[in-house]
């Protein structure tokens, strides 16, 4: 059985790891370095596949393998090119993710781990081991706890009550020069080079107190030398120590009283001896004489060193060199230097493996969705809902709306009814309008504030009768509309019930001069007039009409059962189609209520927009002894106010949205909106000054604008009531 | 020795004293920068920076190290801009290889929406002296030929807007190059020294207590990051700070091939590499308020989501090392610089998630403040009292947070 290293076939006996089977044709899996095959290092990491870093003593040989070595100065190749595509290509399945959850995980299947099992299930607990010698590559303890855990065909994620970390102590590596020399082993790397039967050659022993340096020719050992002077001819050098290393990182990375670390791993051991030459750190080929540098330029503390030399910032996240690190400064400082921070993670995942099984939110489509492609409508994302932007002429959508008839699209309203006995209560303190003085069947546009007195949305309240009303909201809001309604009505205790109904009505706007018209060929003999709305039968479908207008001309939004809103759509634009009707998208929308200087929460408003700032005290009565925002009001109204959004106006063509505006050599504020307008003849914008006193005449784009008084179009507004 | 090492200046550490003119409390980017602009341009080496760890053990270490100054008010732009031309000086100035490239910026739109906030964006920037310009998905896949422009099928690029000036450092080189400056000149650092209290001496503020005893001071400025409002306690001040966690990731080291900054105004989520050859990325931060700086396996789940979306080659990344840091997010997500109203204390504070690129001039200006007891032109509107006054400074569709 075979696989490739850098393009050439490597023979390898079952049971081989990669790196293994690459030891065993002679070769070292990067170019030189202690290999302890139990992946404490990263001294075998290579390109596996595709995906360099891979531990090749964690991954088992297997036919057909793509093994390619780390060059040998600078790092792998960072591939450009993305991977082959998960459903199609064999070679990049898609990773699985499996979830198990556990009253204990326990860490390392040794003898402590072994044993703190065997604890737990003689208490009765559900136990489940994570074996490194299984194939349980851990990669992190987190908060929760939660461990992820790395195995050869899948990421298991495992939430337990308790974790045990029980991963014992790691072999020290020799740190002297010569220690990058291909052939060095770790005794535990001997062994188990000899157990697969893999010929060491000639071997030479020796002990890490002993050891002063490797002596090698062409990057291969070929003795090891002791500090009494002798040395020994090898093949092999197999390096021991009478001391370990804790095998802690999973333990210093997660702060949290249910993880728990037994047995060596929660050992102090005796550091080796400080070193004094050769690489400490082979992940980054940090050497003594770089930590040397470091302190000698006052970089006197271990995790300054770290930072400083980047010292442990490699793949095996100090498994290597925190001993001989800690040494160092122990000597140096002659403090007891205690080991650096740990993080995540502790065995490297690849991004795809994060990734897998993760998905994010859906965008909403209304029940409109396939009308619209059909229409050819370029459809765009806003207020997390799939909407058309334009139909590929928003001018033409425009003229509709302006001259003819244009439906829209508006399912994505909030739409909340709202009844009970405390329900005009309600909203008389939810909302800074008043409430009570609207009549049933009559509706009034009302702006949102939160406590801080920043409007947050706006919308419609419709009264039906006496105790029940329908509220809307904008296609933003929606979202979060029914929690803001229903948490303050529970604080309040107020006898009212709320039904959210924005997926469960569809909503179309039907606008401009001939929608009165259109409305009649579709059964509705005597349409609502302007500002108010009526349970009637359009094209045969129950439909709440509301009057009002947003475009500036005649305006009906037919709320109905989503179930009808394919129906209904395709009954409207069949009835109008000798008016002409065309359906409008946003952008049409956008320059048409912008001519009539309506505001759109959250595109021409900041965070923090009062009314006032906006133009809009006229919808606040603080004459009113309560409603959500009034006390901050109350604070902020007589302090001198600073901004202002106000209309403009100019010959020529609209500046770009967002154009500065400026009053002599300072800018005052930006453009918020801004359209070249047939009807007006005129540039018209909104925008923001933010500086007093507020200037008359400013300059956009080079030009000269005039703050103008909104609606820049019909002031009066009589067509929307026409 | 590797270049790493050799290209460090040597810091010189000093015997702490009792009594500064003026004591810093935090030796971080802010702190350290203020130290180096007292005795730089104010002449003032009386100072001490007092550190609760090793200096550059707060955010300055665990940042992103993108420097930009594409903001939306000119407030902020100005302010920004200021700091990307002292970096630009920095290293002539300090001796210091701070490691500092010049990448751009590519801020990814996937919406009409974004798309209009960007434009905004460019026409701000571009009138303030800021070079960002508009491009459309040909420009974008030109300055980054992997990025996929359907999103992975699912966000769409539209365009984008490209901050040309955008570049990185080393965060550390960052911190190092302005304590070296400063305790070169006789300024003190003192670390593993951590603040308890405020000394007072009436309703003025006189000095510091420390673990290691009380050290007097003419001026005690605040920058700490995370523990900032309890620092503020000690004097009696509120802050509208509340502190989130902000995490990151790097992946192992690759060879060179990627060179801007990638960024994204919906997924809220940027990419760039590292002179290590590191892939740096990072994410908004946490939603829940918390001081903790535990890594969770939440953030690396939608993180690696995201921009496998964008960027399908980094599938095949290794993750190495997450961290986090902790962002003090003020209420109109601009930062707090100067007066307290309490004598002898000022702050520089609510560096959420754009600290590190305001290291120059946040340093800068604030040394100004205290040696001339004025608040600079430049950082007034970012005084503490403008949320008292209404005047808030809001740009947080600038900040890469939601």
């Amino acid at each position: 059985m075979r696989f490739a290293l850098d393009d050439q076939p490597v023979d390898y006996v079952d049971g081989d790891s990669v790196a293994v089977a690459v030891l065993r044709a002679g070769q070292h899996p990067q170019h030189g370095g202690t290999l302890c095959l139990t992946g404490d290092c990263g001294n075998c990491s290579a390109d596996v596949d595709g995906v360099p870093f891979t531990r090749t003593c964690l991954t088992p040989a297997r036919p057909g393998l793509r093994v390619r070595r780390h060059p040998a100065v600078g790092a792998p190749p960072l591939r450009l090119d993305p991977p082959a595509n998960p459903v199609t290509s064999p070679s990049q399945p898609e990773v699985r993710v499996q979830r198990v959850h556990a009253d204990v995980a326990v860490i390392g299947a040794g003898t402590s781990g072994t044993a703190a099992a065997e604890e737990a299930r003689t208490a009765g607990r559900d136990v489940l081991v994570l074996d490194g010698d299984a194939g349980d590559d851990v990669v992190g303890v987190y908060p929760g706890p939660m461990v992820v855990v790395r195995r050869d065909d899948h990421v298991l994620h495992v939430h337990a009550h308790d974790v045990v970390i029980a991963t014992g102590a790691a072999e020290l590596h020799p740190v002297c020069p010569g220690n990058m020399l291909r052939g060095i082993l770790t005794a535990g790397a001997a062994d188990l080079l000899r157990a697969r039967g893999v010929d060491l050659g000639r071997t030479a022993t020796i002990d890490l107190a002993d050891l002063a340096r490797f002596d090698g020719a062409d990057g291969r050992v070929t003795a090891v030398v002791r500090h009494d002077g002798t040395s020994e001819p090898c093949d092999t050098a197999i390096v021991t120590a009478a001391t370990r290393a804790p095998r802690d990182l999973l333990a210093r990375m997660v702060d949290d009283p249910r993880v728990r670390v037994v047995g060596p791993a929660a050992q102090r051991f005796d550091l080796p001896p400080a070193p004094v030459d050769g690489v400490v750190c082979p992940c980054s080929k940090i050497t003594v004489e770089d930590l040397q540098g470091v302190w000698d330029k006052g970089f006197q503390h271990i995790e300054l060193v770290k930072r400083a030399a980047l010292c442990g910032t490699g793949t095996c996240q100090g498994g290597v060199c925190m001993p001989h690190l800690r040494a160092f400064v122990t000597d140096r400082s002659g403090e007891p230097a205690a080991p650096f921070t740990g993080r995540p993670a502790s065995r490297q995942l690849t991004i795809a493996e994060a990734a897998a099984d993760v998905h994010l939110d859906a965008f909403r489509r209304t029940a409109l969705h396939h009308e619209h492609l059909a229409l050819g409508a370029q459809m765009d994302r806003f207020g997390g809902w799939w909407r058309p932007w334009h139909y590929g002429d928003a001018m033409r959508e425009y003229w509709a709306v302006r001259e003819g008839v244009s439906l829209g699209d508006v399912s994505t309203l909030g739409k909340m009814i709202v009844t009970g006995p405390d329900v005009v209560e309600a909203l008389e303190r939810l909302y800074p309008t008043t409430i009570a003085d609207i009549r049933p069947g009559r509706s009034r546009y009302v702006l949102l504030l939160n406590e801080r007195g920043h409007v947050i949305d706006d919308g419609m309240v419709c009264r039906e009768d006496e105790h029940r009303f329908v509220l809307t909201f904008t296609s933003g809001g929606a979202a979060s509309a029914e929690a803001w309604v229903r948490d303050w009505v529970e604080t309040w205790n107020l006898d009212v019930r709320i039904m959210d109904r924005t997926v469960s009505l569809g909503a179309i706007n039907v606008t401009g001069p001939l929608a009165g018209e259109l409305l009649r060929r579709v059964g509705v003999e005597e349409p609502p007039r302007f500002l108010q709305h009526r349970h009637l039968s359009v094209a045969g479908v129950d439909c709440h009409v509301m009057r009002l207008s947003f475009t500036g001309e005649a305006s009906f939004e037919l709320h109905h059962p989503v179930a009808h809103s394919v129906e209904l759509w395709r009954a409207l634009m069949e009835a109008g189609r000798d008016l002409n009707v065309v359906p409008h998208g946003l952008q049409a929308l956008f320059a048409l209520r912008l001519e009539k200087g309506h505001v759109i929460i959250g595109m021409d408003t900041e965070l923090d927009t009062t009314p006032r700032r906006i133009g809009m005290e006229w919808a606040v009565k603080m004459d009113k002894p309560y409603f959500v925002g009034r006390t901050s009001l109350g604070r902020t109204e007589p302090l001198p106010d600073h901004r202002r959004l106000f209309g403009y106006t100019m010959e020529g063509p609209a500046p770009v949205e967002g154009a500065p505006i400026s009053v002599g050599n300072r800018i005052v504020g930006h453009v918020t909106s801004s359209f070249t307008s047939p009807a007006t003849g005129r540039a018209v914008m909104l925008g923001w000054q933010k500086h007093t006193p507020f200037a008359d005449t400013v300059t956009i784009d080079g030009r000269t604008a005039t703050v103008t008084p909104v609606p820049f179009y019909d002031p009066e507004g009589s067509r929307a009531r026409a | 020795m590797n270049e790493f090492v050799e290209t460090l200046l040597s810091l010189t550490w000093h015997e702490p004293r009792s009594s500064y003119d003026v004591v810093i409390i935090g030796g971080g980017g802010h702190g350290l920068a203020t130290a180096y602009y007292l005795a730089t341009r104010h002449g003032i080496t009386n100072v001490a920076v007092v550190e609760a760890d090793y200096i550059g053990s707060g955010n300055s270490g665990r940042n992103t190290t993108i420097i930009r100054s594409n903001y939306g008010i000119p407030e902020s732009i100005r302010f920004y801009r200021h700091s990307q031309v002292l970096y630009d000086r920095l290293e002539d100035e300090t001796g210091c290889w701070i490691m500092h490239a010049t990448k751009g910026l590519i801020w990814l739109a996937h919406t009409e929406s974004a798309m209009r906030a960007e434009r905004a964006r460019c026409q701000l920037n571009n009138a303030m002296g800021v070079e960002t310009v508009l491009v459309d998905p040909v420009e974008i896949k030109r300055l980054c030929p992997q990025i996929d422009l359907s999103g992975g099928g699912r966000y769409p690029v539209l365009g984008a807007s490209y901050h040309v000036p955008a570049s990185t450092a080393r965060h550390d080189r960052v911190v190092w190059a302005y304590a070296q400056g400063a305790m070169e000149r006789g300024v003190h650092v003192l670390q593993q020294t951590t603040v308890t209290g405020l000394l007072r001496d009436g309703d003025r503020v006189v000095g510091v207590r420390t673990n290691r005893g009380d050290i007097a001071a003419g001026t005690v400025m605040s920058a700490v990051g995370g523990d900032v409002t309890t620092i503020a306690s000690y004097a009696g001040v509120r802050l509208p700070v509340r502190t989130h966690p902000l995490q990151a990731f790097v992946t192992n080291g690759y060879s060179q091939g990627f060179g801007p900054i990638v960024s994204d105004t919906e997924l809220l989520c940027y990419i760039s590499q590292t002179a290590r050859g590191q892939m740096l990325i990072g994410h908004e931060y946490d939603r829940e308020q918390s001081y903790s700086r535990q890594s969770s396996f939440q953030f690396l789940q939608a993180n690696a989501v995201k921009m496998s979306y964008l960027l399908p080659f980094v599938r095949n990344l290794r993750i190495l090392r997450q961290w986090t840091g902790r962002c003090d997010v003020s209420a109109d997500f601009s930062p707090i610089m100067g007066f307290t109203g309490v004598d002898g204390f000022v702050i520089t504070t609510g560096w959420g998630t754009w600290g590190f690129k305001a290291i120059p001039a946040g340093g800068e200006q604030m040394a100004e403040l205290i040696a001339t007891g004025r608040t600079p032109e430049m950082i007034a509107p970012f005084a503490l009292d403008r949320f008292a006054a209404d005047h808030s400074m809001a740009d947080q569709g600038s900040t890469g947070t939601r």
